[in-house]
């Protein structure tokens, strides 16, 4: 892999130096002053440090301890195994079967973004209407197929047992299902792109040598997108990792009772409505050490040896 | 064109992506509808169609009245566009660089990237909004600065995901192509401008749709360092209207709208360069 | 590759273009929260424009909705450098890391040099520091009382309470509505249980004493905050609260009462303007008192104004803006303005605000104002916000049983 043309290093330099500039003053820089401030106190956003904190490492002793974060870990772990597998899952078989077709593979290309580009607030209230307690479009629909419960009262009022999609029992579902839709259209589009990559010479030498369908799709396609299925992989990973817009606005602090916490929620709920700036950093710094770790994990078990 | 999946009939094939297509459509579908709904009737009716004492086209009224929509846009296009072309170039040549060549920290660069991706703007944008009071760049009060201010972090924001990205489809450009230009003469920057961006173009179009997205989107940024009224951008501009408690939801629907329409017309045109690397055959053997 | 660069260089050029580009004569930058879709936000622009127009300044508003990102935003700008030259902001702790940096001028310093500066003010209504000085001038404050929904009231054969309201009477009431198959409270215990909160506060103690600040979860202001978070769980476990209390937003059980399926809301007078703009008809609802227990009389409610207007030192300091900033802060905070602002609030005007012309939940605040007989502050405003976060935090768990009461008080207080 290691050409003739790469043997000489110094054209290197212009490649990167342009991109990590940018990257040290506005990303590397300011998240060094982020791991200053998880050893400081802060008493609010935009606040000076009071100093250190007493022991410094408090925040980090926290983080193990606190229940909370540990919800947070846990419905944040299993977020990203479900990103994985269903976004990351549909989106592939989605772009796979779009590359078969001629007529409508724009339209398809085109509505399959749709959810990305709505802002999360209006897709939350969506949702929020959709799983409301009482009368929503989901309630109504069980309602109406009698798979409610309700009592009627002497006074005539009908009393309906509704359904509460966001309780202890039902929460799961309802925050990951909204989460995991909304970003398939993301993936897709990643790999539709790869899929235009691929070279239509390769596909006309295999159907010489007579594979085709599923074959073709098996031992051509999928080890082709390899590289890209694994950046896709990373992204799945990262992206769960601070997944935050849609919880919240559905499910605000932690609902239900504390359970409903991701690592996302629980740092913005830290450093704005907690004002506990010091604790939030320290949760930020979890969610990087974490990513890298998982990724740099999925990179070594898919992707091909010779490869990041 | 076909890449497999050729037993499957035809028909199952619509059935499954047009199901697809109508849970992506509903929500924009609904969003429309309840952006010409009568105020207060959208918590409690949302899912049917505004029709005669329910339609109102109030909120686009009211929307147009409180706000300077062209300069707004204008400042949203002018951020997001060089936002996208800065990152465009900037980590298509890092991409390539890390690709291509081996060298000490390489793996070290290639995580601290991965790490960059996932720094969330809470806890950067203090140190940078500091950093660029500093420089004399925010919060001067001058709407040009102000805008500089916001690409400035956006630009870094966005280089990671790009760059992480750009590395996978560049990882998929057969290397022989590059050694054969290279014994016809060509040096590595020739090589990057005449084969890698050919053969990936339609990468980087996927990537500029998605910079400028993220960035056109970038609410919590564009909040904090645009403040004033001429230097409002579209999607900050929108929320600020209808943004008092979550109380007025059909100015909210009316907002989402006018915020979406542009993000879906450059998406569209630059889709056309994603299906073009497809018909022009991506890789000229 | 062309076409970009070009696109470059023209964008280099624009900015340079307007660094160059900017207006003389005296611009004032002012910051407020009559941002967004605040119901007040005409009347101020309408000020603003006749302020322009009255001394031929110019205003660069910067106003936006207040929430806790626009107060990092606000704070951020003092500690930069970067603050605007008035500033209509929180006059409580929100305020203290600017005023004990010396970055806003007092009241008595300007009326060193303006005597007249802010004299149609009621002097005990203005904000008092931690260094004992007033600096922000009141605009209109806020009332918070129970609002009531008529129609299930009638329906349930009960009648709209009056200032003479028990606790005993309440308990009954709600009994009666939860029979009828209504809900008797709504609220959203996980995202605004505040409002109760402070009525149950005074309910366990009196109007004096609903400020003192528990040092200890035993001691005499500890007691009534724990007794509060009993009563809470008390309401809970009878089942007064929506059966979704621990899941549903703010939003949607305000909705809840809105559409006639909950009896009682507790909210402030920002809430009239919800219901007028959402509301089916306005006679539905009225403005009614809060039930007493104890030695409280349900006559006596929380009230008080928690912003006003700041001028910085910035500003003070520079002779081209003093007199501008002092000028505009004495317009939008004349009687003729202010009574544009208020309908039913509170005010520290000396004369008291004209509205004009009220709708019936307006007029029923009102009167239900008109038989108030003594106003309390929110003693959740004068804790920190971290304090104040764990304790609502926490309600949650007190009511369900996962934690005592005493030790929500506690946790709280540890963070105060």
């Amino acid at each position: 892999m290691n050409s003739m043309i790469y043997k000489n290093k110094k054209p290197l330099l212009v490649f990167l130096v342009p991109a990590f500039a940018f990257l040290i003053v506005f990303l590397y820089y300011p998240f060094f002053q982020n791991v200053v401030n998880t050893f400081m106190r802060i008493g609010g956003l935009g606040r000076a440090a009071q100093g250190l904190n007493t022991p410094w490492y408090e925040n980090y002793r926290r983080l193990f301890t606190d229940p909370y974060m540990h919800t947070a870990l846990q419905n944040t772990l299993l977020l990203t195994l479900c990103t994985i597998v269903f976004q990351v899952g549909i989106a592939l078989i989605l772009a796979l079967l779009v590359d078969t077709i001629r007529v409508g593979a724009q339209f398809f290309r085109t509505v399959y973004f749709f959810p990305i580009v709505i802002s999360a607030t209006a897709l939350g209230l969506m949702f929020n209407l959709i799983f409301l307690y009482k009368g929503g479009m989901v309630n109504q629909l069980l309602l109406s197929l009698g798979r409610l419960p309700y009592e009627v009262k002497p006074s005539g009022k009908v009393l309906v047992q509704w359904l509460d999609w966001k309780d202890q029992a039902h929460f799961l579902f309802t925050m990951f299902m909204p989460v995991m839709w909304q970003y398939v259209g993301f993936y897709f589009v990643i790999l539709v792109t790869g899929l235009n990559n691929i070279s239509p010479d390769l596909f006309e030498a295999a159907a010489l040598d007579g594979a085709d369908g599923w074959k073709r799709t098996r031992y051509i396609t999928l080890p082709l997108l390899r590289n890209v299925l694994c950046t896709c992989l990373v992204l799945a990973i990262t992206g769960a990792l601070k997944v935050f817009d849609l919880p919240w606005v559905m499910f605000g602090a932690g609902m239900p009772e504390n359970r409903g916490w991701l690592t996302g929620t629980y740092m913005y709920d830290q450093t704005f409505n907690r004002m506990n700036v010091d604790y939030g950093s320290t949760i930020a710094v979890l969610i990087v050490v974490l990513g890298v770790v998982l990724s740099n994990v999925a990179n070594r078990v898919f992707r091909p040896s010779d490869d990041l | 064109m076909n890449t497999g999946i050729k037993k499957i009939p035809r028909v199952l094939t619509y059935l499954v992506l047009s199901f697809w297509a109508l849970t992506t459509i509903y929500p924009f579908i609904w969003v429309l509808l309840n952006s010409f709904r009568k105020k207060g009737l959208i918590l409690s009716d949302s899912f049917s169609i505004p029709l005669g004492d329910a339609f109102t086209w109030d909120n686009y009224i009211t929307a147009w009245q409180r706000a300077d929509f062209k300069n707004a846009y204008f400042n949203s296009f002018l951020i997001s566009g060089t936002v996208t072309i800065f990152v465009v170039i900037i980590a298509g040549l890092a991409a390539y660089g890390l690709v291509r060549y081996r060298f000490r920290g390489r793996d070290f660069l290639y995580s601290l990237i991965m790490a960059g991706m996932m720094f969330p703007v809470f806890s950067t944008i203090i140190p940078v909004f500091r950093l660029e009071v500093m420089l004399g760049i925010a919060g001067t009060g001058n709407r040009w600065l102000s805008l500089l201010a916001v690409i400035l972090p956006q630009i870094a924001g966005n280089l990671c995901f790009a760059i992480i990205i750009l590395m996978g489809f560049i990882q998929s450009v057969p290397i022989d192509l590059e050694e054969s230009a290279y014994l016809d003469g060509c040096n590595v920057f020739q090589i990057y401008f005449y084969i890698i961006i050919p053969a990936a173009k339609s990468s980087f179009a996927t990537v500029a749709i998605f910079a400028f997205l993220w960035s056109y989107n970038d609410l919590f940024t564009q909040s904090f360092f645009l403040r004033y009224p001429q230097e409002r951008a579209i999607t900050g501009l929108l929320n600020e209207i209808s943004s008092q408690a979550g109380v007025n939801y059909g100015l909210m629907a009316s907002s989402v709208v006018l915020v979406v329409i542009p993000v879906l017309i450059v998406y569209i045109c630059l889709q056309k360069h994603i299906i073009k690397g497809l018909t022009a055959g991506a890789v000229k053997g | 590759m062309k076409k970009a660069l070009a696109l470059l260089l023209a964008l280099i050029m624009v900015l340079s273009l307007g660094a160059v580009a900017w207006a003389d004569g005296v611009t004032l930058n002012v910051v407020t929260s009559y941002g967004g879709d605040d119901g007040n936000r005409g009347n101020f622009e309408a000020a603003v424009k006749a302020y322009e127009a009255s001394t031929g300044n110019k205003v660069n508003d910067g106003s936006a909705t207040s929430n806790e990102e626009w107060k990092a935003k606000v704070l951020t700008d003092f500690e930069t450098g970067s603050e605007p030259d008035v500033l209509f902001f929180f006059t409580n702790a929100d305020a203290e890391p600017f005023i004990s940096a010396g970055k806003v001028v007092s009241i008595e310093e300007i009326r060193a040099e303006y005597p007249d500066y802010a004299t149609n003010m009621r002097d005990s209504m203005l904000a008092v520091a931690s260094d004992g000085k007033q600096y922000a001038v009141p605009s209109y404050g806020y009332w918070e009382n129970m609002f009531v929904n008529k129609t299930v009231l009638a329906d349930c054969g009960i009648e709209v309470p009056g200032p003479d309201y028990t606790w005993d009477q309440f308990l009954a009431d709600c009994e009666t509505i939860k029979a009828n198959g209504y809900t008797p409270i709504a609220c959203s215990l996980v995202e605004v249980p505040h409002y109760w909160f402070e009525f149950l506060v005074m309910n366990n103690g009196t109007v004096a004493n609903h400020l003192d600040i528990p040092a200890a979860a035993d001691d005499a202001a500890g007691a009534k905050w724990v007794a509060a978070l009993e009563d809470f769980k008390a309401l809970y476990e009878a089942g007064y609260f929506p059966a979704n209390t621990l899941t549903a937003s703010d939003a949607e059980t305000v909705e809840m009462f809105n559409q006639g399926e909950a009896a009682f809301l507790i909210d402030g007078s920002w809430k009239v303007g919800y219901f007028t703009e959402n509301a089916a008809d306005l006679n539905d609802f009225a403005i009614s008192y809060v039930p007493a227990k104890g030695e409280r009389k349900a006559s006596e409610a929380i009230g008080g104004i928690s912003m006003g207007y700041f001028i910085t030192r910035k500003a003070w300091d520079d002779p081209a803006k003093r007199e501008a900033a002092v000028e505009f802060v004495s317009q939008l905070t004349s009687d003729d303005v202010l009574s544009t602002f208020v309908t039913t609030e509170v005010t520290a005007l000396i004369n008291g605000a004209k509205p004009a012309g009220l709708n019936p939940l307006q007029q029923s605040a009102a009167d239900a104002n008109a038989n108030i007989t003594a106003i309390a502050g929110a003693v959740q405003d004068t804790i920190t916000g971290e304090a104040k976060a764990d304790l609502f935090g926490n309600i949650q768990n007190v009511v369900t049983g996962k934690m005592s009461a005493t030790d929500a008080v506690a946790a709280a207080i540890a963070l105060n």
